[in-house]
């Protein structure tokens, strides 16, 4: 390969990773809120078409890279009042603890344990983070068409500073409204998780997905979660977003 | 339209802030051996648990917990009566579980009344979990027992220093003398007397600490132990001797502290407690636990030591399950085959073997409220063994659970 060209192959790679990094930070702009709150519905169906149903209360302070959030069970009455509490940072992983009220304890979710799924979801814990632009480097692999809407199709790896289960992900951006369509995960070669985004409505004015469909191809099983009463910017104070507050609350 | 509308958005409101649960248990526990002191094998026993809250003001929070339940065995009371001081020998056939009143507000928490405490970071064995009493008339299945306490929390997140007053003193619940979990040699009448109950308060500290990976604290106690010592006597001819006992709960002083580390591939944990006996009719020693933990796919994965060092031999015998699984090797595994279905393994085997202790357990969920769980536990050991000596207590257990 010539030095011309080597030198244009990396001017496009550079110029391919920022302005698949701008349609990122634009897509986590568009999506800023200073609080959400939603009442989350769940099925989770198994490999073998049994269905369980879940359902949970999101709650969140701040935005991206630099927030808190609560996610605590409402039903089944089985596992009623059991709460994560996600710590998300701008620089390093989230902190998460897990609140048991039958035990009457809080448990803190290590790093390395972060690919186990979250109470019998589809969801792993690391999926429950929010994701900052800033942790990961991006590159644009093109354009696509799914179902139906024009989307950017970006490659996504974590930085070295950030600990993943994922090695790399490919994420599908609609060019519409910039809102994410699907993010497929992988480790090594393996396609391991994939998220779906659909139903698309704006609250609040900002666009958002409704369902969110997470498969998990190495058990063959998928959790569709249903965000119902979505509401953005209510006031919440921080003292709510504390292992206090995890323990306190019933 | 005023009235109703202002009851309709009272009803609302009251059911944002109103939180129950609870669960109808029935348990049905089968016994291959009989024990010298109680020939039955089977037991059947059936719970009600009913919990709510109700958050009255942005800063306050009322909890409170009801049991009623009955058995085949005795091991419930046969009276109408509701218990809320947990000093009864049985279980009370209706309890107050717990009742108390909370006030948070910024980083101040404050909850007075009937309440659950716990400390610690391990698992299966916690020493420093001193405001925990338990229920143990089956020993290794044991519950929870509330404390009346004032707590204060100062702090949120990073640093938090937790202090505890408890005015009234809860003991543990011991094993029935006339049944299999009080394994006392055939032909001997035990005579219990009233138990000494301590009448002085007790108090407990802890500074928890939250860094970016490491987690510890330190917490001091002064008060009494929840287990008994017994002053006992026997009497009566040799033919026919007699037991008599006496339950007393000595002071006690702890020093302790909890970590938990997580590295590349594991967690690792510590807890230990330093127990000094002010009056000095209790053994000093120190208690503590050092294990590891892993959660992987669809595994959870425990495993670890305790250990006891005494550092000075007190009087009289006394009834220890914390000090029982010490000097042991302690697992605990589980398993999700899938959204409905969990596997469950708990060990403690002595180090030099002469206790064992394993439980399995499956655990399926029907539908949304229903759960049944099949267990087997195992016991074996010699007869001077704390596991040991309920060597003929192996059962296994059928629990059917409707959670509402």
């Amino acid at each position: 390969m010539s030095k011309a060209a080597a030198l244009w192959l990396l001017a496009g790679l550079c110029l391919g990773g920022q302005e698949a990094r701008e349609i990122v930070e634009e897509a986590q702009r568009r999506s800023r809120a200073a609080s959400e709150r939603y009442e989350g519905t769940l099925e989770v169906t198994d490999a073998r078409g049994r269905v369980a149903s879940k359902r949970w209360i999101y709650q969140r302070l701040g935005s991206h890279g630099d927030s808190k959030a609560v996610i605590r069970f409402t039903a089944p009455p089985e596992v009623k009042g059991v709460a994560l509490l996600i710590l998300n940072h701008p620089e390093r992983a989230s902190d998460q603890w897990m609140w048991t009220p039958a035990i009457q304890r809080e448990r803190r979710i290590a790093l390395q344990d972060r690919s186990t799924r979250f109470f019998g979801t589809d969801f792993s814990f690391e999926d429950l983070e929010e994701r900052d632009v800033n942790q990961y480097d991006y590159r644009l692999l093109g354009e696509e068409s799914l179902e139906g809407a024009a989307c950017w199709k970006i490659h996504s790896q974590p930085k070295r500073s950030r600990a993943s289960q994922y090695t790399h992900s490919i994420l599908w951006i609609r060019k519409q409204n910039y809102t994410f369509a699907r993010i497929e995960n992988y480790v090594g070669a393996e396609l391991v998780r994939r998220a779906a985004y659909r139903e698309v409505s704006n609250v609040e004015g900002i666009w958002t997905p409704r369902l969110i469909e997470m498969t998990d191809l190495r058990r063959r099983s998928r959790t569709v979660l249903r965000l119902e009463k979505l509401q953005y910017n209510l006031p919440m104070k921080d003292a709510d977003f504390t292992l206090q507050a995890l323990r306190r609350e019933f | 339209m005023r009235g109703p509308a202002a009851l309709v958005w009272a009803a609302l409101a009251f059911g944002q802030d109103f939180s129950q649960r609870g669960f109808l248990e029935m348990r049905l526990t089968a016994y291959p051996q009989v024990a010298a002191n109680d020939r039955g094998r089977a037991v059947a026993a059936a719970l009600l648990r009913y919990e709510a809250s109700y958050k009255f003001s942005p800063g306050w929070r009322a909890a409170a917990g009801l049991d009623a339940r009955s058995d085949t065995h005795h091991e419930v009371e046969r009276r109408w009566a509701l218990g809320w001081q947990d000093r009864e020998r049985q279980r009370p056939a209706f309890t107050l579980r717990r009742a108390s009143l909370l006030y948070s507000r910024g980083p101040v928490t404050l909850e007075l009344g009937k309440q659950f405490i716990r400390w610690g970071k391990a698992d299966i064995l916690n020493p420093t979990d001193r405001f925990a009493p338990r229920d143990f008339l089956g020993v290794v299945d044991s519950d929870f027992l509330a404390v009346t306490a004032a707590r204060l929390a100062l702090g949120a997140q990073t640093d938090t220093l937790e202090t505890v007053f408890a005015p009234r003193f809860t003991p543990s619940r011991i094993p029935l003398a006339n049944q299999r979990w009080a394994p006392l040699p055939a032909g001997i009448e035990l005579q219990e007397a009233a138990p000494r109950y301590p009448g002085g308060p007790q108090f407990g500290a802890r500074w928890n600490h939250v860094g970016a990976g490491l987690e510890y604290s330190l917490s001091f106690y002064e008060g009494y132990n929840h287990l008994p010592l017994f002053e006992a006597r026997l009497s009566g001819p040799p033919a026919r001797p007699r037991l008599q006992a006496e339950r007393f709960y000595p002071k006690l002083r702890m020093y302790g502290a909890d970590a938990a580390l997580p590295l590349g591939w594991v967690t690792l944990k510590a807890e230990g407690a330093w127990f000094r006996a002010p009056a000095g009719s209790a053994d000093e020693y120190l208690l503590y636990v050092v294990q590891l933990e892993r959660q992987a796919g669809e595994w959870f994965l425990v495993g670890g030591y305790a250990g006891q060092k005494v550092t000075r031999v007190g009087r009289g015998p006394g009834f220890a399950p914390d000090r029982g699984l010490a000097r042991a090797l302690l697992a605990r595994a589980g398993y999700t085959i899938d959204a409905r279905r969990s596997l469950a393994l708990e060990t403690a085997v002595r180090q030099n073997g002469d206790g064992l202790w394993l439980k399995c357990e499956y655990t399926q969920t029907l539908g949304l409220h229903w759960r049944i769980t099949a267990a087997w536990t195992l016991i074996r050991g010699a007869p001077s063994d704390f596991l040991g000596q309920y060597r003929r207590n192996s059962h296994a257990s059928l629990i059917l659970r409707y959670s509402f």
